[in-house]
């Protein structure tokens, strides 16, 4: 039953086609389904029993809804940082850069500009660290620690809240599995989320294990295709342990390294989740990075226009910083 | 992939000839120079190991811990192994309408995410890979999206947009925005799998007879089930996970998801609630470890494909 069903679509469909395709004889509009000779299959083109409208058809939903959610609301966004309400009633006017201007003007936007670049070269550095040291741990991983492997994705799969809450308990002054181990060598432990210098290496560590997953992904799938060649001329050469790694495998690990920095460098950027949960810029204003004082305008002052301003800067700089790591990175490429 | 067995035998001929070079002998396998030189390498590799289990493990086990006690045993007793365990905050978070309805959202609004970015984003995959026709190159802007669009960039024009279509506070339209938000990934996903697929196969389905729709159901469909199943999980994962965008686009209790809830229990609580909080984040982790666990080659394969290209 099923095949017939498709003998007789495709014959409809053929005949959508029929002005655009050379049929081979036999094809005809009246040969039936078990007459015709199947049409000639060409390498780009080769799905018969379509019409021309079939990839528009298939592809259009998803270009519309992409277009819809992402394409559409940044554009607007940057428009719209162009214009501004006096008061919540007043109407909308064009005022140039205007926004820009005050946000370059105001030491609240510099106060997080500086706490976004200690946030994202912290994470930055300590993610790479920890995922070159763990990626090599588990590259040497074989057998029954296989499960090691899927144990390390479990951070990624919580939500930032989630994982917020969890670093809260493990930081808790009073009662935190950390200052526990701190006050076993006979020092007090300090009140790491009151503390206005320790609350960013709390929010810096609580990111980087929520990144962590994919960096040490990325690194170890880099490892796997080192070629092993290099490292067998290296230890012919002498090279062992660490000097291997940073001399060997490390700069053939270039490309992953920049693709984890340009990912992590993103992510904390335009991270809001785990700082919102975790301090909400708190305290003193010591964690306000751009994404939450971003936030902050737009959400508890209601001044969505100026927030949209600092939105678009975060954007611009992102791309920025993108192209410089590429730059950065291709310099410590080998040269093949 | 291959496996990677410690030293491959190649590298071992290596190191021997290493050693000849250096005016050494090889040593023969079973030495007691070689057997203590393999136990040293094991507490090598342990130690960075068992760095990874704590570092991946201590935020999960202080968490249970703490779930497992009393208000008052929090701070009373701070070990790690609660003296007389107890599921009471357990039953007072499964009891409380704040998580049973933003459970249900949750539930609601990442099964029509998954069946949402599948429904779309298959047959726009499939375009992609096996026609040609005008707007293909759409797919490098499909990939180059999301890198160039978080969702911080989102939220102020996503609210203020949503406000003026009177789609605010409803559960379609988070739907709605996370597929948009998955699509790309998805997409670039499906295509690089259904380009893996032999061309050949379809052609010899096609000569039997099967048209468009008969290959699709027939046979491109089951043969890329393990990417379906990857995005799908993927899918699932950033309607269940999601917090920013949820947070401006919803405001009645009625249609909060669980990390929403979960954000404002630690504000609400005047005195902090650590077992609540505590049995609520576990019981929000549990349901997505279940899936996890079940699918994880599918979620490290899609991890690694969606970031590195």
């Amino acid at each position: 039953m099923g095949a017939l069903s498709y003998c007789r679509n495709d014959f409809r469909a053929n005949r959508l086609t029929a002005a655009t395709e050379t049929r081979p004889k036999g094809a005809g509009r009246g040969a039936r389904w078990w007459q015709r000779k199947p049409t000639r299959l060409d390498s780009t083109y080769f799905v018969v029993g379509q019409s021309k409208a079939t990839p528009y058809l298939f592809s259009l939903p998803s270009i519309i809804l992409v277009s819809a959610v992402l394409g559409f609301p940044v554009l607007y966004g940057v428009w719209q940082s162009l214009f501004r309400r006096e008061t919540l009633a007043a109407p909308l006017e064009y005022i140039g850069f205007q926004n820009y201007a005050d946000m370059f003007s105001s030491d609240a936007f510099w106060h997080s500009l500086n706490r976004t670049a200690v946030f994202v070269f912290g994470s930055l550095i300590l993610g790479t660290v920890l995922g070159l040291f763990f990626a090599f741990a588990l590259f040497r991983v074989v057998g029954r620690l296989r499960f090691l492997r899927a144990l390390t994705v479990a951070p990624y799969i919580i939500s930032n809240v989630a994982a917020a809450v969890m670093f809260r308990i493990l930081f808790n002054s009073q009662f935190g599995m950390l200052n526990q181990v701190i006050e076993f060598f006979g020092v007090d432990g300090p009140s790491w989320l009151a503390d206005p210098g320790l609350a960013m290496v709390v929010v810096i560590f609580t990111q980087v294990w929520t990144d962590l997953p994919l960096t040490i992904l990325l690194l170890l799938g880099g490892l796997m295709t080192v070629d092993k060649s290099y490292l067998d001329a290296s230890l012919v050469d002498g090279a062992t342990g660490w000097k291997r790694a940073r001399h060997v495998t490390i700069p053939l690990l270039a490309p992953q390294i920049l693709i984890s920095t340009v990912w992590l460098s993103y992510s904390t950027l335009t991270g809001l989740g785990v700082v919102l949960a975790l301090t909400g810029g708190g305290p003193l204003k010591a964690t306000q990075t751009m994404a939450m004082e971003m936030y902050t305008v737009a959400f508890r002052n209601l001044e969505f226009n100026q927030a949209l301003a600092i939105a678009t800067f975060i954007l611009v700089l992102n791309a920025v910083l993108t192209v410089g790591y590429v730059a950065i990175g291709r310099r410590y490429e080998y040269e093949q | 992939m291959t496996d990677h067995t410690g030293e491959p035998p190649f590298s071992r001929t290596v190191a021997d000839a290493a050693r000849a070079v250096a005016g050494r002998a090889p040593e023969s396998p079973r030495s007691p120079a070689d057997r203590a030189r393999r136990i040293g390498r094991k507490i090598l590799l342990a130690v960075p190991l068992l760095a990874l289990v704590i570092w991946t493990l201590a935020p999960f086990l202080v968490t249970i811990s703490v779930s497992l006690k009393e208000r008052a045993e929090v701070f009373a007793e701070p070990g790690l192994i609660p003296s007389s365990p107890s599921f009471e905050a357990y039953g007072e978070v499964l009891s409380s309408n704040s998580f049973t309805s933003s459970l249900m959202n949750s539930l609601i609004v990442g099964i029509g995410t998954t069946v949402l970015t599948i429904v779309i984003g298959v047959p726009a995959a499939y375009a992609f890979a096996r026609f040609n026709f005008r707007g293909r190159h759409l797919l490098l802007l499909f990939t180059l999206l999301p890198r160039l669009v978080p969702s911080l960039g989102l939220m102020v024009p996503i609210y203020r947009l949503a406000i003026a279509l009177g789609a605010l506070d409803n559960r379609l339209t988070l739907i709605v925005v996370y597929t948009g938000m998955l699509l790309p990934l998805a997409v670039w996903l499906m295509v690089g799998f259904f380009q893996q697929i032999p061309r050949e196969i379809e052609e010899a389905a096609n000569v039997d007879g099967a048209n468009l729709w008969g290959r699709l159901r027939y046979i491109v469909a089951p043969l890329a089930a393990p990417a379906m199943i990857t995005i799908g999980v993927l899918a699932f994962r950033e309607a269940w996970n999601e917090f920013t965008l949820v947070l401006v686009l919803t405001s009645s209790p009625g249609n909060r998801t669980l990390p929403f809830e979960l954000y404002l229990m630690q504000g609400i609580e005047g005195i902090a609630n650590f077992p609540g909080e505590a049995a609520f984040t576990l019981l929000t982790v549990l349901p997505f470890v279940l899936v996890y666990t079940r699918v994880e080659k599918y979620v490290v394969a899609g991890l690694i494909s969606g970031s590195g290209k």
